[in-house]
């Protein structure tokens, strides 16, 4: 009987392509106390087994694969960081050394690291990394490395030299984390691989402070387990790892993310909508959210903008991009898109916990002052109070009142400061100075024909900026300008790479978020990577502008180090300019609803102690690990 | 060569000419969608912090060639059919270098077991109803139940299947209405994992039951119908041979006929999968694969499961062709 039962089960398994997955050990198993449960956002794996992370192989990258086994010269984190700073020298036991033009890179590593296999790091695996890219096109840093690397090699164990074919003052940026970086690949598996680029690197050998221990083979969750010798990885200098094991999943829509945290069965949230952030705060205990208060999200790095086609007429010209700024009620947009939970920014860089205190408070006093010229009247658009105007608005909700700071600094901080203030008479002046004519309660174009606007969103897989997009449309149509929202499902695929769009809901900045330095995306900005109208634009100008002043500015960027405090002036310089221009009109930052369960672990990032971005699929988040506490005693 | 002979190489060639044709439309169709595997590729790599300019058009050109995408049309069309030619369907272009095959596989179970399992249900429930109420054609309850099954003939599946998950998912929350198996699940064999699977075939596989039994009722209703007025069944009615064994043997066996060959035509559809249903229950079958596959423009995959589909269908087609002059005595080959 036992035969045939085994027979039995063996067979529907069989059928259900499921035999491979009788070995693997599910998670559930592993002691809850021991274990850290953190959502996936990729979702469910359609590569499972791939782990070859230097392929784009439809593998997952933030299954605790990129935050947990892979490790790089260097880490930015977009919070503060640990130790001080949010520049951390991780397989670098150094900052970069140029030479003076910059042409040379000389790295010195961190002696006594080892990989999960016993075999220790050495300069011989950078070299690797880098030659191994360089020979096989395809890879994803190949391309990168080929360009601007001549040659590289090990002087001895822990020193590399890296020969670029020109200068290139930001050259370590390929191999410092933002959320991914040029990770370093084992030479002596990968040396013993026939083609690097069909090797699915099963089995991962690990850099990082875990391994991989075990996975669903239908891409659903990944388990992975502290290294016995964790002490000889870079995470070791700031502590040990408090999880044994850490599981990435995918919890599935938001209302099972939502119900699985209230039921402690997922203890990070990566990201949720505003409702199911409202309903958390509304019915968990034990949520811990980045602000305690609305509007609770982490402010990404990145700045969602109403982005122009400025090589489309009429957005070529300044003074109608700044009319349709000037017809933008904010209060309104931020209430229809986060229902209030957003921090805004009138500034070109996105609100950070670091860019406020580098930009956006010190030129506050700039933007009370500066003015345009409407060729009517000089008028000082900016509104320093938004930001406190949103916070009393949030404030008459029974609901949220006790969540609103009512300190300014804290206000600030999470609603931000100000924004341009509705005026449409000085957007119909302005337009008038454009050419533009008003008929019939219509606006004409220079040319009579009627003034119309496409604005692209991304439609359901982007809600909260399809709300907004949606919102502004409306807002302009009621200035009398034909303007319709539409959604394109791949927004940036098929709008905003070919061009084919006027004016759309993205974001084409996107900054280090704990450092100074905007060359992360300024230097593609520079004029000569601007595609010819018809052509595919390169990341990240998606609004195709060119300015010799800009272009001056990028130059002189180039020309500095990093950490040169030049370049903050020359980034305020850039943020002036963008303000007079407005080649983008800046809404808000990213903010991402990530939430955090303190029934089985506690000392989670916030803005109170914010050593680190709580969104789990960046590789910062590897920080946490040695940040958490057990809430429970074992 | 015999006339039957003949008969089968003529089938032969239809089936040929039929695969053929529709992967060509097939290769063209997807060849002309707006997405672009590569530029998906590209957005994936740029996301990982890659912005320079030259290094990305340098990426797009080495991707090209990778991918198998350089050359006209005409050419990736040929090259295309001699891979084919060998077996070989390619590497996925969203899971570069995965072959295509390695991934349908890991999919198809699911579908297979799914559909396989549904369709069969629906056969013998949508027979059985069809037989018994074209026999007792007074019987109320009969008349009841049938007029249940054609009400919802013409119920789109997936509306069906929504309507489902907002009854068992949400206002009596006692079905799982996502994924092949509870994700937690303990893998290991046991009958709490098979049963976990069967419960979560449960929804999807009922939103195909219910409204494809009703076509199934219909056809035998009224085959049975034409029978019963047949010398031979009111012979045997005349001579007292029991109800049951009359509607077994002498009915139903001669009706189920023409039903098998619909069945066979249905069983080599499986392999279309079905699509929204997977979509809307999470199931991970080959339904769900094709949509991420359109979306990724992944033209290989996208034309792998084509292939499968248009070969299956084929397939079963012409199977059933050629064994029809062997089994029904009344089609004969001239």
């Amino acid at each position: 009987m036992q035969k045939w039962k085994r027979f039995a089960f063996g067979f529907v398994l069989a059928t259900l392509g499921l035999t491979g997955l009788a070995t693997a050990e599910d998670y559930t198993s592993l002691p809850r106390k021991e274990t850290l449960i953190v959502e996936n956002p990729e979702g469910t794996i359609k590569n499972p087994g791939w782990f070859n992370i230097w392929v784009n192989g439809g593998g997952g990258v933030s299954t605790g694969l990129q935050q947990l086994t892979m490790d790089t010269l260097w880490y930015i984190d977009p919070e503060q960081g640990l130790g001080g700073a949010a520049w951390d020298n991780s397989l670098a036991a150094d900052k970069p050394q140029y030479n003076a033009d910059f042409t040379e890179m000389t790295v010195k590593l961190r002696k006594g690291l080892y990989w999960s296999d016993g075999v220790e790091f050495t300069a011989d695996d950078v070299v690797y990394t880098v030659k191994t890219q360089m020979d096989h096109p395809g890879m994803v840093w190949s391309a990168a490395f080929s360009v601007q690397v001549a040659s590289v090699e090990a002087t001895d164990p822990q020193t590399v030299v890296f020969k670029l074919k020109k200068p290139n003052s930001r050259f370590h940026a390929i191999f410092t984390v933002r959320w991914n970086g040029a990770w370093i690949m084992p030479k002596h598996v990968f040396e013993k691989v026939e083609d690097p680029l069909r090797y699915d690197f099963a089995n991962p050998v690990s850099l990082g402070a875990y391994k991989l221990k075990a996975y669903d083979p239908q891409g659903k969750w990944y388990t992975w387990e502290k290294r016995d010798d964790w002490q000889r990885t870079s995470l070791a200098r700031f502590g040990e790892p408090a999880p044994k094991y850490v599981t990435y999943t995918d919890p599935g829509p938001p209302d099972k993310r939502t119900i699985a945290q209230l039921e402690h069965n997922l203890d990070i949230i990566h990201d949720n909508t505003p409702e199911g952030m409202f309903t958390l705060k509304e019915k968990s205990k034990t949520i811990e959210t980045w602000f305690p208060g609305f509007p609770f999200a982490h402010p990404d790095p990145t700045l969602p903008a109403v982005i122009f086609n400025t090589q489309e007429a009429p957005f070529d010209n300044a003074d109608v991009r700044w009319a349709l700024a000037l017809l933008i009620d904010i209060k309104a947009v931020d209430m229809a898109s986060y229902r209030g939970a957003a921090t805004l920014s009138a500034l070109g860089v996105p609100p950070t916990a670091a860019t406020m205190k580098d930009y956006q408070a010190p030129m506050q006093d700039w933007l009370k002052d500066f003015e345009i010229d409407t060729g009517k009247s000089k008028i000082k658009p900016y509104d320093p109070t938004v930001g406190q105007q949103i916070a009393d608005i949030l404030r008459k909700q029974p609901k949220f009142k006790d969540q609103i700071p009512t300190d300014p600094e804290a206000i600030s901080g999470a609603f931000g400061y100000g924004w341009w203030k509705p005026n449409p008479k000085a957007a119909g002046e302005l337009l008038e100075k454009a050419g533009f004519k008003k008929s019939g309660g219509k606006w004409l174009t220079p040319d009579g024909q009627p003034f119309k606007i496409r604005m692209t969103v991304e439609g359901d897989t982007r809600s909260v900026f399809t709300r907004a997009g949606t919102l502004i449309a409306q807002q302009w149509a009621s200035f009398g300008i034909d303007a319709k929202a539409v959604p394109a499902a791949k927004l940036w695929q098929t709008a905003l790479q070919p061009g084919d769009f006027q004016v759309a809901i993205a974001w084409s900045v996107e900054t280090w978020g704990g450092d100074p330095d905007l060359s992360f995306f300024l230097d593609s900005w520079h004029s000569q990577f601007v595609a010819k109208k018809g052509e595919v634009q390169p990341p990240r100008n998606w609004q195709r502008w060119s300015n010799p002043e800009l272009d001056k500015i990028i130059e002189s960027i180039r020309g500095i180090s990093a950490d040169d405090p030049k370049g903050m002036e020359l980034g305020k310089d850039y943020l002036k300019l963008v303000a007079r221009e407005m080649p983008t009109i800046p809404l808000m930052s990213y903010n991402v609803f990530t939430s955090m369960d303190t029934t089985y672990w506690t000392g989670y990032p916030t803005i109170k102690d914010p050593y680190t971005d709580p969104v789990p699929n960046w590789a910062n988040s590897r920080l946490m690990m040695v940040k958490l506490k057990p809430a429970q005693s074992q | 060569m015999t006339p039957y002979l003949i008969f089968v190489l003529k089938r032969f060639g239809q089936f040929l000419l039929v695969v053929f044709l529709g992967v060509t439309i097939t290769f063209f169709v997807t060849h002309l969608t707006p997405i672009d595997p590569v530029e998906e590729s590209i957005g994936a790599i740029t996301q990982m912090g890659q912005s320079d300019p030259n290094a990305i058009e340098l990426m797009r050109q080495s991707l090209r060639e990778l991918y198998g995408m350089q050359g006209s049309i005409w050419q990736q069309y040929l090259h295309f059919w001699l891979r084919l030619a060998t077996g070989d369907l390619g590497p996925s272009l969203s899971a570069f270098p995965t072959p295509v095959s390695t991934i349908i596989l890991r999919s198809l179970p699911w579908t297979i077991g799914l559909m396989t399992v549904s369709t069969l249900i629906t056969f013998v429930l949508g027979n059985a109803i069809g037989a018994l109420a074209g026999y007792y054609r007074k019987d109320m309850v009969l008349k009841a139940v049938s007029l249940v099954f054609i009400a919802m003939l013409p119920i789109p599946y997936y509306i069906l299947a929504f309507v489902l998950l907002i009854v068992f998912g949400f206002i009596w929350p006692v079905l799982p209405i996502n994924g092949g198996y509870e994700m937690n699940a303990n893998l290991d064999l046991s009958f709490a994992l098979v049963l976990d699977i069967l419960k979560h075939s449960i929804l999807p596989a009922l939103s195909l039951i219910l409204v494809g039994a009703g076509s199934w009722l219909i056809g035998m209703r009224a085959l049975v119908s034409n029978i019963i007025t047949d010398d031979y069944v009111v012979f045997a009615e005349l001579g007292g041979v029991p109800k049951g064994k009359i509607l077994r043997s002498y009915i139903a066996r001669n009706a189920m006929v023409p039903q098998f060959t619909g069945l066979a035509m249905s069983l080599g559809a499986i392999f279309n999968g079905t699509v929204i249903t997977e979509i809307v229950f999470g199931y991970p079958g080959i339904g769900n694969l094709l949509i991420e596959a359109v979306h990724a423009g992944d033209y290989s995959l996208v034309l792998g499961l084509s292939a499968l589909s248009i070969v299956g269908v084929a397939a079963a087609v012409f199977i059933i062709d050629v064994l029809s002059p062997l089994i029904d005595p009344r089609i004969k080959v001239e």
